[in-house]
């Protein structure tokens, strides 16, 4: 059973925070000794990698949508709709996003206007996984034909269609509006809380057979008097009726104290932006590396991210565009150009964009209820 | 919730409480002191409820013998504290004429209210004076808010208005702000406390409030100056909820909890430290005392040694310990027998707030256990102590312990040093801001020591050496009796303390025992004549 004692011994270790956790979830079933990791999702960002001077976006950053409409205007237009030049971006918005023909919202009706020119990324490395295994960027059984990446370890055959479809919109670069707001959002409003935990685990250094649970939380983050993260917080799993309302659970192994997970489709909670979204991210594989002292973590998760997912939560954006500079039909139409995963049987179009996000955490002890039921599997 | 099982065995004890006579004190002059800043908010909360804010800052008061009660003897109000006073008043007195409040706190609707009523504004005033005064009104004290609210309401046209400007005055009154106690002569000529002082006595020792109207009958009938309406009301009274504000009051002034609203830590050196965890790791404490020797009735010495205690969302992150309700709430926790904690010395409470802000302070705490719970005195340290020694970041000495050994070689300093550091020291795993740890500086540290001889190798031994020492009942005797009092124990009351001591150790330490044990006798209530202090305040 549990090995609270140890926590007597040595609260420096790493997994403390685990085993309590451990303790109020009432791992019954746990074999003797297992400890029980814990984790509470921090910082969340599309993994992209950013250049000093952008040399992955020869051409630049994407034009948004505000410019892309003022480009469109006559001059009397301009003077009128921009108040002779003194309207700001934002309080222009709900002129400029009505670009259609007939005044339609281009993010509600990307198609409305001809798709605008994007530009993706041409850089050579990533960060990323090889999702299906070629490394010559042809297509597979499950896959489409698309140019792979380097991965910044070297790695060959990367697969990262998001990063490369996002990573010359400035709103998507780790300081974008995007990406900043969507983790100022999480921090203050506690909602897409994402736990990750780690159970059944012998040796914390390398285990051959460990279970890596997602859930979402239900308790805010709680921060120290400067706003930092802190760790060994108490956070419960969100689970009306004792049924956790997202659960996702992977197989995996720790080598060298990096936790590496095998592939499966899973749900994974986010919020930012104002958008709740429940990712399905297909064949994700979690990389997780744990400090030293147990206190926080940094990872990778990588796979195959539905498009109409992604651009229901673009076309969501609303005004936070006029300061993150992007453009919803540019790309709506990119990004099925772009998608490289799980083709529609019918069209032969791939309908998924490889991905990989960079996440950091702290430890934490996840509360699970007191009568948990089985929850829905992943991947729905 | 704190369940209330112990009253029912008082019946019982106090027959056991007759096998030995009380020895007879000397008594002192009546009391006029300043009430606290709990009992001024407990005061309101009874008269007009707790929807009624109180707001502001208060006065600080000196502690004497260990207990801010005591040094409210010697209270006084600065100028710029009555004028806090004064705005609070006018803020109370604003909330109960208010058009949500009015109807439920005042008990009569004037015949007009834009007019002065006199009827009604002396059924009110008489009404909250009797409780805010703890006794009634003179007549001169009635007729000045009558006439203070009539010729408000004259000139603003508002009755409210009037009942407002009259509450106000009796707010900030000397006979509502301090207690004054008042004697006259019992029918064999020996002075004595009035039955209404006699009362609030009993009152604020168990309650920390004002009495009640059954309390007051009993002085209005002058029941009280008998033993066994005394036993009566303080029976009836211990079974109230207030006795558990009561004991809080009293341990939150033992153990100087007060200094919480002064507590700060170095945010860099302990993020995990912030005001809800400060607030929760003193509620923490009193909950886990009062748990012992309330709820459970149990021995008091068991609170240097229980393992049981309460958690909630801030302390887990303290004690790395999951908690089921972390957005707000307790929960009740054991400790793991094998934990490094049990007890108070080992909370987060004790350890946090007698240490530094950014490291934690043998010397200090050691000080706190000797001065607070074992009621012994450590002299201030000198004016021009060097701490260079202390601060220095690439000091040699890594620990604590080392850094205190290189110090108290000075002469000056080892005498009082032996005295705290011992104890301090086994306190040590423990860090300013209450978290656990075995190393400081890379170096094991060692919180090994003795208590008056008796070794221990950690803070939780050295609970266990503090519940052994007879110093540590003694001393809870000592500070009660002195919280009864608000006076020091005299010489000529040892008899009685040793007659205390006996009694708390003959019934198993039961410290609700020993309150009623003090709440009944006669020495609470002995006092000298004070005839010059009586005629002044009556006026």
């Amino acid at each position: 059973m549990l090995d609270l004692n140890q926590r007597s011994k040595s609260l420096s270790n790493w997994w403390t925070a685990g085993t309590m956790a451990a303790a109020v979830a009432l791992l019954a079933a746990s074999p003797a000794q297992a400890k029980t990791l814990g984790f509470v999702l921090t910082i969340w960002n599309i993994a992209q990698v950013e250049t000093k001077f952008i040399d992955e976006c020869p051409e630049g950053f994407n034009i948004g949508y505000d410019e892309l409409w003022w480009r469109g205007l006559s001059k009397d237009d301009r003077a009128k709709y921009t108040d002779n030049g003194l309207r700001t971006r934002l309080d222009r918005y709900f002129n400029a996003i009505r670009r259609g023909p007939n005044k339609e919202d281009v993010c509600m009706n990307p198609t409305a206007v001809a798709a605008p020119p994007h530009l993706l990324v041409e850089g050579k490395q990533s960060y990323g996984l090889n999702l299906d295994g070629d490394t010559e960027g042809k297509a597979g059984a499950n896959s489409c034909a698309h140019e792979n990446f380097e991965g910044v370890d070297g790695t060959k055959g990367v697969d990262n269609q998001m990063y490369r479809l996002l990573g010359c919109v400035y709103g998507f670069r780790s300081y974008g509006q995007f990406e900043v707001n969507a983790n100022e959002n999480r921090k203050s409003n506690g909602n897409g809380m994402t736990l990750f935990e780690i159970t059944n685990v012998d040796d914390v250094k390398n285990d051959p057979d460990v279970t890596v649970n997602i859930y979402r939380a239900i308790d805010p983050y709680t921060l120290d008097g400067a706003g930092q993260f802190t760790p060994w917080a108490s956070y419960r799993i969100d689970a009306p009726d004792g049924k956790p309302r997202y659960k996702t659970t992977l197989k995996g192994r720790i080598e060298n104290g990096v936790v590496l997970t095998e592939a499966g489709d899973s749900n994974v909670p986010f919020y930012g932006n104002y958008t709740y979204m429940n990712q399905l991210i297909r064949d994700m594989r979690v990389r997780l590396e744990i400090s030293d002292d147990g206190a926080s973590a940094k990872g990778m998760l990588a796979g195959y991210y539905d498009v109409d997912q992604l651009l229901f939560y673009v076309t969501g954006l609303g005004p936070i565009q006029s300061t993150a500079i992007s453009d919803c039909p540019a790309i709506h139409n990119a990004a099925y150009k772009v998608a490289d995963g799980y083709p529609d049987p019918n069209t032969g179009k791939c309908t998924s964009l490889s991905s990989a996000f960079n996440f950091k955490a702290v430890a934490a002890f996840i509360v699970h209820p007191k009568k948990e039921v089985e929850s829905a599997s992943a991947g729905k | 919730m704190l369940k209330r099982v112990v009253i029912a065995s008082f019946a019982t004890l106090t027959l056991a409480a007759c096998g030995e006579p009380e020895p007879v004190v000397k008594g002192a002059a009546p009391m006029l002191r300043l009430h606290t800043e709990a009992q001024y908010r407990n005061a309101i909360a009874d008269v007009f409820g707790t929807q009624v804010v109180v707001g502001g800052s208060f006065d600080p008061l000196i502690r004497t013998n260990g207990l801010l009660t005591v040094g409210s003897a010697a209270g006084a109000i600065t100028p710029a504290g009555l004028e806090q006073y004064d705005r609070r008043a006018r803020t109370i007195a604003a909330q109960v004429v208010s058009e949500v409040n009015r109807d439920v706190l005042i008990p009569c609707t004037p015949a007009d209210a834009k007019r002065a009523d006199a009827a009604c504004a002396a059924e009110f005033f008489s009404r909250v004076g009797k409780f805010l005064y703890r006794r009634p009104l003179t007549d001169l004290e009635l007729k000045t808010p009558v006439t203070v609210a009539g010729e408000i309401a004259a000139t603003t046209g508002s009755f409210y208005s009037g009942i407002s400007a009259g509450l106000s005055g009796m707010l900030v009154s000397p006979a509502f702000l301090f207690a004054i106690e008042t004697t006259e002569t019992d029918s064999g000529g020996k002075p004595r406390l009035d039955a209404y002082s006699k009362a609030s006595r009993l009152s604020f020792l168990l309650w920390n409030s004002g009495p009640d109207e059954p309390l007051m009958a009993a002085a209005e009938s002058g029941a009280i100056h008998t033993d066994k309406a005394v036993a009566a009301q303080v029976d009836r009274m211990l079974t109230s909820p207030k006795v558990e504000a009561g004991l809080r009051a009293f341990f939150n002034d033992m153990l100087a909890f007060d200094e919480f609203a002064k507590i700060e830590k170095d945010s860099i050196i302990y993020p995990s430290f912030s005001l809800a965890v400060a607030e929760d790791s003193r509620e923490q404490t009193l909950r886990t005392i009062l748990d012992v020797v309330f709820t459970n009735n149990g021995d008091y010495r068991d609170i240097f040694t229980t393992r049981k205690t309460f958690m909630s969302g801030p302390l887990g992150r303290i004690y790395r310990i999951p908690v089921d309700r972390p957005d707000g709430g307790w929960m009740p926790y054991e400790f793991p027998e094998n934990d490094p904690r049990a007890g108070l010395l080992t909370h987060v409470s004790f350890a946090a707030l007698y240490s530094h802000p950014g490291r934690s302070s043998p010397t200090i705490r050691g000080r706190a256990i000797r001065e607070s719970l074992l009621c012994q005195r450590v002299p201030d340290p000198p004016g021009d102590v060097d701490f260079s020694l202390f601060n220095d970041p690439n000091s040699p000495n890594k620990t604590a312990r080392d850094r205190l050994t290189a110090h108290s070689v000075e002469p000056a300093c080892a005498g009082c040093h032996k005295l705290t550091d011992p104890v301090g020291l086994a306190m040590e795993q423990i860090d300013g801001a209450g978290q656990y740890r075995t190393e400081e500086s890379g170096v094991t540290i060692d919180p090994s020591g003795d208590l008056d001889g008796v070794a221990y190798t950690d803070a939780k031994g050295l609970g266990v050496a503090m519940s052994r020492n007879p110093a540590v009942p003694a001393c809870v005797v000592n500070r009660l009796y002195s919280y009864a009092t608000n006076k020091a124990p005299e010489r000529d009351e040892r008899d009685f303390m040793a007659y205390l001591e006996k009694d708390f150790a003959d019934n198993g330490y039961r410290l609700t025992r020993l309150l009623r044990t003090i709440a009944t006798s006669n020495a609470l209530f002995t006092v000298t004549p004070a005839p010059q202090q009586t005629a002044a305040v009556t006026n």
